[in-house]
């Protein structure tokens, strides 16, 4: 008896506590799942806020059974090599844009991903709607602010390091631009337009953007002056990357032209051949008597 | 006073007859390894020519040695802030081809041919790439072509000339030459030891024998291009320079260097000096017209007492001093005033000094005809065949002063002892002759038994290198004692 009213509440406290921890557990994989989607998915993807350069996810299981999504999700290229009839339409939608694979994707991660957007469809407003951009016309202000973010005359906000480092655009000037990353001349165009682009400025999704600038994001004002930069360097003319083309072979070649001319100079009473010279003068000495 | 010992050299051009045989000693012994084919430590030049490297002398080109600016010393290769923007490639260097590109002859052609109607012969091919070449310059590539009109006309000591003495001289009946055999001068301003950025060339303490660390050598090439004589060189197999080391294993174990030991005509004498090291930089610094005198005042007399003391207090053996008060060379350029440095001008102070060379009897053409004989016993210095400017140019900075004093000396002497032994020749007018050389019948005598009558010991006073004290200084003999048998300190390496 003593017994039996000794284990009664200790039963109690073992369920409870057990229940907490699954809880908790499951709370913070999902919790866990969602950072994941905000690094990695949601520069591509919303859940219920419309296509971006990937597809809405709201309700994606519906589309497509879990095994088939766990399996795109783990190797999208490989996907649509095989051949697969839906991932070669997803490609045709996304006008070509091939799914990166996202580092520290596993099947495992895959799963909970899935779970995540299941649940977040369910919702009337997801979380992921994707970023609000305003919608005002750019102004030349912008263009000018996001020209000089690019080139660093003003630092980010965030501290991040300004996009000339890595990337070039054509009417720079000099030598441009570093060549270490795309070009991003067209990537206006490329993201399919201001939202896609903006969301995706708001979080880079490539390993190497994402390794940058995670720790140091672009603010609204910022991504909007980029994005207005971007699409003004569309409207640039295409001859003027072949005339920069150009002008960076003729600087080159003048260059060199001068260097080697200095060269001379400084180097002005270096060793010349004496025994040819020699020999030579005395053979043209003689041919002329 | 800063008494330090050199050992010196003299080289008696009226006995040279051009042989080659130092040449051939000295490659046996030390360059007929890969990388120094090109190398002659020790080469004869015929003079009027252009010897080797081509036009050598010719530092409008070269670049080598020293100038006087504002008093100041400077090399003309090279200054500090050249140094460096030059490290990489040294524009006052020259390429292999004013040497000569060394080749030998493919012999196995001779054995392998097939059978055919033609005799198989061995084609040259070049010791540097291994390909056929065209063999057109060699070490001595001009021997004894005293008139040519490439290599005698170009010769740089024709400067100063008049234009009679320049045709006198490819005339074929008054044609001449002389042997100018050359090694490193172990100078006491050495360009070569100047211009290393790695500090890998110095000057021995004990004998001045100037020698390029192998070790430290980083092959920059500075000293090649420094050095005004040419005598240093790039060994393009192991990346160093390399240079006349004066046999110093021999030096220092007794033997007279190969090229001296091996000299057919007994041209060569080698012995200590004693020189005030202090005023090196002031005797660097003079006038043209006074650099021989100079050079000879900072030669001290290693009998007077107080060069004596001063020499025991800076370290110098007994030995060595006794050595050096027994030194030819000491005779020769001191006391005697017949030998002279090569081209002072340079101002590195070359230890290496030369008997101007008597030239042949005077030969005068009479109705078309050669006459080879004076009507005298012997010539007018002033009327020899090699003009005397020419001479000056080579051994007295341009001056000829010193050249017409040693020469009337010889020829004083060769009219004393012809009055002496044949007896045709008054005495009275010999003795005129010696006293008009500055030269007396001792002298005389003295000059005569050295230059003509000359023991293997006479010729070279070699000091005791005293090895067995030398190597007390790093080593502790006995720590090594009943440890060690025949072998090595430092495996011998050398080479590839």
């Amino acid at each position: 008896m003593r017994r039996a009213s000794r284990s009664a509440p200790n039963i109690l406290r073992r369920v409870v506590y057990v229940a907490a921890v699954v809880l908790a557990t499951a709370h913070a994989r999902a919790q866990e799942a969602a950072d994941y989607f905000r690094q990695n998915c949601l520069s591509c993807h919303t859940i219920g806020g419309g296509r971006l350069s990937g597809p809405d996810l709201k309700n994606v299981s519906s589309r497509k059974d879990r095994a088939w999504l766990v399996k795109f999700m783990l190797d999208p290229k490989g996907m649509i090599e095989t051949g697969d009839p839906y991932a070669a339409e997803l490609l045709r939608d996304a006008r070509g844009t091939v799914m990166p694979l996202v580092a520290g994707m596993s099947r495992q991660r895959a799963e909970s991903l899935l779970d995540l957007i299941d649940a977040e469809s369910l919702l009337d407003k997801s979380q992921f709607v994707g970023i609000t951009i305003s919608d005002r016309p750019f102004t030349q202000r912008d263009i000018d602010l996001g020209k000089e973010i690019f080139v660093g005359t003003t630092s980010l906000t965030n501290a991040g390091p300004s996009c000339i480092s890595c990337h070039t655009v054509p009417g720079l000037g000099g030598f441009g631009g570093g060549t270490l990353a795309p070009d991003l001349t067209t990537v206006f165009e490329r993201y399919e337009g201001r939202k896609t682009l903006a969301t995706w400025l708001s979080a880079p999704a490539t390993p190497t953007m994402q390794s940058v600038y995670k720790s140091k994001p672009l603010d609204p004002d910022e991504v909007l002056a980029m994005v207005a930069y971007f699409q003004h360097t569309l409207q640039r003319n295409p001859e003027d990357a072949s005339t920069a083309r150009l002008n960076f072979v003729l600087i080159g070649l003048g260059g060199a032209v001068l260097l080697l001319g200095l060269f001379d100079v400084f180097w002005n009473k270096r060793f010349r051949a004496v025994r040819r010279p020699l020999i030579h003068a005395s053979k043209l000495e003689k041919t002329h008597e | 006073m800063n008494v330090r010992s050199q050992i010196s050299m003299v080289f008696h051009l009226d006995k040279c007859i051009g042989c080659h045989t130092c040449s051939i000693a000295c490659k046996n012994v030390w360059t007929d390894r890969r990388g120094t084919e090109y190398m002659w430590w020790n080469n004869v030049e015929t003079k009027p020519g252009t010897g080797y490297p081509t036009k050598w002398e010719d530092q409008e080109k070269y670049r080598g040695g020293w100038e006087k600016q504002d008093d100041r010393l400077r090399l003309k290769s090279t200054t500090k802030f050249r140094t460096v923007t030059d490290i990489f490639h040294n524009p006052s260097g020259a390429s292999m081809d004013d040497y000569y590109e060394p080749w030998t002859y493919k012999y196995a052609d001779l054995f392998n041919a097939p059978e055919g109607s033609d005799q198989p012969t061995a084609m040259p091919i070049s010791m540097v790439t291994g390909e056929y070449i065209n063999v057109e310059a060699g070490p001595n590539w001009d021997d004894d072509l005293g008139g040519s009109p490439v290599y005698a006309a170009n010769d740089p000591n024709l400067e100063g000339l008049t234009e009679v003495q320049r045709q006198q001289l490819f005339a074929i009946e008054r044609l001449v030459f002389f042997y100018f055999p050359r090694i490193c001068n172990h100078c006491l301003n050495p360009g070569c030891v100047a211009a290393c950025p790695s500090g890998a060339l110095y000057k021995r303490g004990e004998d001045g024998i100037v020698l390029i660390d192998q070790k430290r050598c980083r092959g920059w090439r500075a000293c090649v291009a420094a050095c005004p004589y040419k005598k240093t060189f790039y060994n393009w197999s192991t990346g160093k320079s390399e240079k006349c080391i004066l046999c110093f294993p021999r030096v220092e174990t007794g033997q007279a260097p190969a090229c001296f030991h091996s000299c057919v005509g007994r041209i060569r004498y080698l012995g200590v000096l004693l020189y005030d090291a202090d005023r090196i930089e002031d005797v660097a610094r003079s006038e043209d017209a006074g650099l021989i005198d100079a050079h000879r005042s900072m030669i001290l007399n290693p009998h007077d007492p107080a060069v004596v003391e001063a020499a025991r207090q800076n370290g110098i053996h007994d030995a060595v001093i006794q050595s050096a008060q027994q030194s030819p060379v000491y005779k020769f350029v001191k006391e005697w005033k017949i030998a002279l440095p090569p081209h002072i001008e340079f101002r590195t102070l070359p230890m290496l000094f030369y008997v101007p060379p008597m030239s042949p009897v005077m030969a005068s053409s009479e109705e078309g005809m050669v006459k080879s004989v004076s009507d005298d016993f012997f010539h007018d210095i002033e009327q020899a065949r090699v003009p005397l400017q020419f001479l000056g140019n080579l051994f007295g900075a341009g001056h000829q002063a010193k050249v017409v004093y040693a020469l009337k000396k010889q020829k004083a002497i060769r009219t004393y002892r012809r009055a002496l032994t044949v007896g045709d020749i008054s005495m009275d007018v010999a003795r005129r002759m010696l006293t008009e050389a500055d030269c007396s019948p001792e002298e005389a005598e003295a000059i005569y038994n050295l230059t003509s009558l000359c023991t293997f010991d006479d010729r070279f006073v070699i000091p005791p290198a005293h090895r067995e004290e030398a190597i007390e200084m790093m080593l502790d003999p006995h720590e090594h004692r009943a440890s060690t048998g025949f072998g090595f300190v430092d495996a011998p390496k050398r080479g590839l």
